[in-house]
């Protein structure tokens, strides 16, 4: 503690709840948009409260939303569990098992994650459109995953290090296989990462849009941040359908941080710090 | 994008610890799933890519199939258009003046929850919101602040300003999208900061203070030196990631009014998906990557001193 003082101070918290509501006021103004009308919104005059519920922005942006957000669940749902599956037996390896090449394996997604998505989605598309994964979720959900993958890992061979290896090794004394300990040890030790990651892995499809943008053409299979995208721009932008749209796809995110910060800001922390 | 940011935050500085050990069973069945994923999806476009750029891959040869080998031309091709030097001086300057913002509101923030007070948990959690956000929700957002009737003209006009075309003006564009960059990307700093801070021990401060250093003092000769690892962890890898950024400007401005927000990420894209000529866009990416590939070797050559 710089200040080396323990005792509560409100007037401090005071302090720091105004500057945390000055730097999270345009996310106050875009949940407070998501109700007023366009007309008001983008007045001369400042609008800090709408001064009438616009109900009909949410009614009418989530029955023309409803498919996509369906699209994204289908997709987002695909790529978490599909890379928990990739992920969670190779973490444990890579940190317990030392495979050769391991090592290589993990440098390698770690570079991975420095390069810029062009790299991959121009390939990609080229390739898709020859074997007819262009318009198809779960080309969608492949390319999602080149962004997922690596994280997973990279996030799970931290959580891994960390974990009581002696469980194991007393298993595999009493004669379990490798897989059997896996099964039953490994996971449930892993359990609170896994969960973790994977809400992660999901939130990462759910936001996407440049795999979106590049894969998808088809009006029926466009995930959520595909179509509100599309809904720039064209003859103007419709706000009474954009702000409820953007807070919609804002909704899992927001309940992750409520309720996983502590977890994230250790996962943030872990490593770098260190 | 953020969430690479955390994981390679997680990574970095990190080292496995070998454990060597007898088995029974072979570690490569638990690793060869996730090692055919990457050769197929993550090792094959990189190749492909740049391989690509050396090939004239546009609509009709794409098409055809044929995409003839043509050596340098598509870098050449690139070099050669203004709007690449534009990206390229735009790429620096969002990076740097994100950067420089994003870090010096971090260190702020964590200088001040470095004191004990009730509900700073709470504050911390809802700090990280802009961080985690879709980018398209925040790209979205700032595009409606900086709309030509939005909040920050709205602003202006309560203290007499004239407003400003924000988003629709070649000189402002740019600069409304680095505010709206930083807005995502303080948290980050922050939270990285304010680890490092926390981790510096406490009887230095104490036996600061016994010898009547006052606070401003215990900052600067105490946190800022000590924290100069972590600083320039969070530095590097904050660039690293900034010069990556799409989504943000491909939305707020698409890159234009006139070309004038294009990043290298926005401008490679539309060279690939707009005009279709995916051997130039791959070429492109090529560079990035090598301004990437430079600014790494540059952190590496930070960090052994």
């Amino acid at each position: 503690m710089i200040s080396g003082i323990a005792s509560s101070r409100w007037h401090l918290t005071a302090i720091v709840f105004a500057i945390t509501a000055v730097l999270l006021s345009p996310f106050y103004w875009v949940l407070m948009g998501s109700f007023n009308t366009p007309a008001e919104l983008f007045g001369t005059h400042l609008t800090l409260w709408p001064k009438r519920l616009a109900v009909e922005n949410w009614s009418n942006a989530l029955v023309r939303l409803w498919p996509h957000v369906n699209n994204s669940l289908i997709v987002s749902t695909i790529v978490s569990s599909c890379t928990l599956a990739l992920t969670v037996p190779a973490a444990y390896a890579l940190v317990w098992l030392r495979p050769r090449g391991g090592k290589l394996l993990f440098n390698f997604l770690l570079v991975t994650q420095m390069l810029p998505a062009i790299v991959f989605v121009i390939p990609l598309f080229v390739v898709f459109s020859q074997i007819n994964l262009v318009n198809s979720l779960f080309g969608l959900a492949l390319g999602d995953m080149t962004f997922s993958v690596p994280f997973a890992l990279i996030m799970l061979c931290a959580y891994v290090k960390d974990l009581p290896y002696e469980l194991v090794e007393a298993a595999l004394v009493d004669g379990a296989t490798q897989f059997r300990s896996f099964i039953a040890i490994v996971i449930p030790l892993m359990l609170p990462g896994i969960i973790t990651v994977g809400i992660f892995a999901f939130l990462i499809p759910w936001a996407d849009l440049i795999y979106a943008l590049s894969l998808v053409t088809d009006e029926t299979l466009q995930p959520l941040t595909l179509q509100l995208y599309k809904a720039l721009g064209q003859y103007g932008i419709d706000w009474s359908f954009l702000l409820p749209g953007s807070v919609l796809t804002s909704i899992p995110a927001v309940i992750f941080v409520i309720a996983a910060s502590r977890f994230i800001l250790s996962g943030v922390t872990r490593g770098a710090i260190k | 994008m953020s969430r690479s940011e955390l994981s390679n935050a997680v990574s970095f500085s990190q080292e496995h610890q070998p454990r060597k050990e007898r088995f029974h069973f072979s570690p490569y069945a638990f690793v060869l799933p996730c090692a055919l994923f990457s050769a197929a999806l993550l090792l094959y476009p990189v190749v492909n890519s740049l391989a690509l750029s050396f090939r004239q891959a546009t609509v009709d040869t794409f098409v055809s199939g044929e995409m003839p080998f043509n050596g340098l031309t598509q870098y050449q091709a690139a070099v050669a258009d203004p709007v690449f030097w534009r990206a390229v001086i735009n790429t620096v300057l969002f990076t740097a003046f994100s950067i420089v913002f994003q870090f010096v509101i971090g260190f702020l923030l964590a200088l001040l929850f470095q004191f004990k007070f009730p509900l700073k948990s709470v504050c911390l959690s809802l700090l990280l919101i802009p961080w985690l956000l879709p980018l398209l929700t925040s790209a979205n957002i700032f595009k409606g602040l900086f709309n030509e009737a939005g909040l920050i003209n709205q602003l202006l006009h309560l203290i007499g300003g004239r407003p400003i075309p924000w988003l629709a003006d070649q000189h402002f564009a740019l600069p409304a999208t680095i505010v709206a960059n930083i807005w995502i990307g303080f948290p980050f700093n922050f939270v990285l900061l304010y680890a490092g801070m926390q981790n510096i021990p406490e009887e230095v401060y104490e036996a600061a203070k016994l010898d009547g250093a006052d606070y401003w003092r215990r900052v600067t000769q105490i946190t800022v030196p000590l924290l100069k690892p972590v600083a320039l962890s969070v530095l590097m890898l904050g660039t690293v990631y900034t010069v990556k950024v799409f989504d943000l400007v491909w939305i707020m401005t698409g890159g234009g009014p006139a070309n004038s927000t294009h990043l290298l990420s926005t401008y490679a894209y539309q060279v690939g998906f707009s005009i279709l000529n995916f051997g130039e866009a791959a070429a492109i990416a090529t560079l990035m990557v090598l301004l990437l590939l430079v600014l790494n070797l540059f952190r590496l050559l930070m960090q052994q001193r």
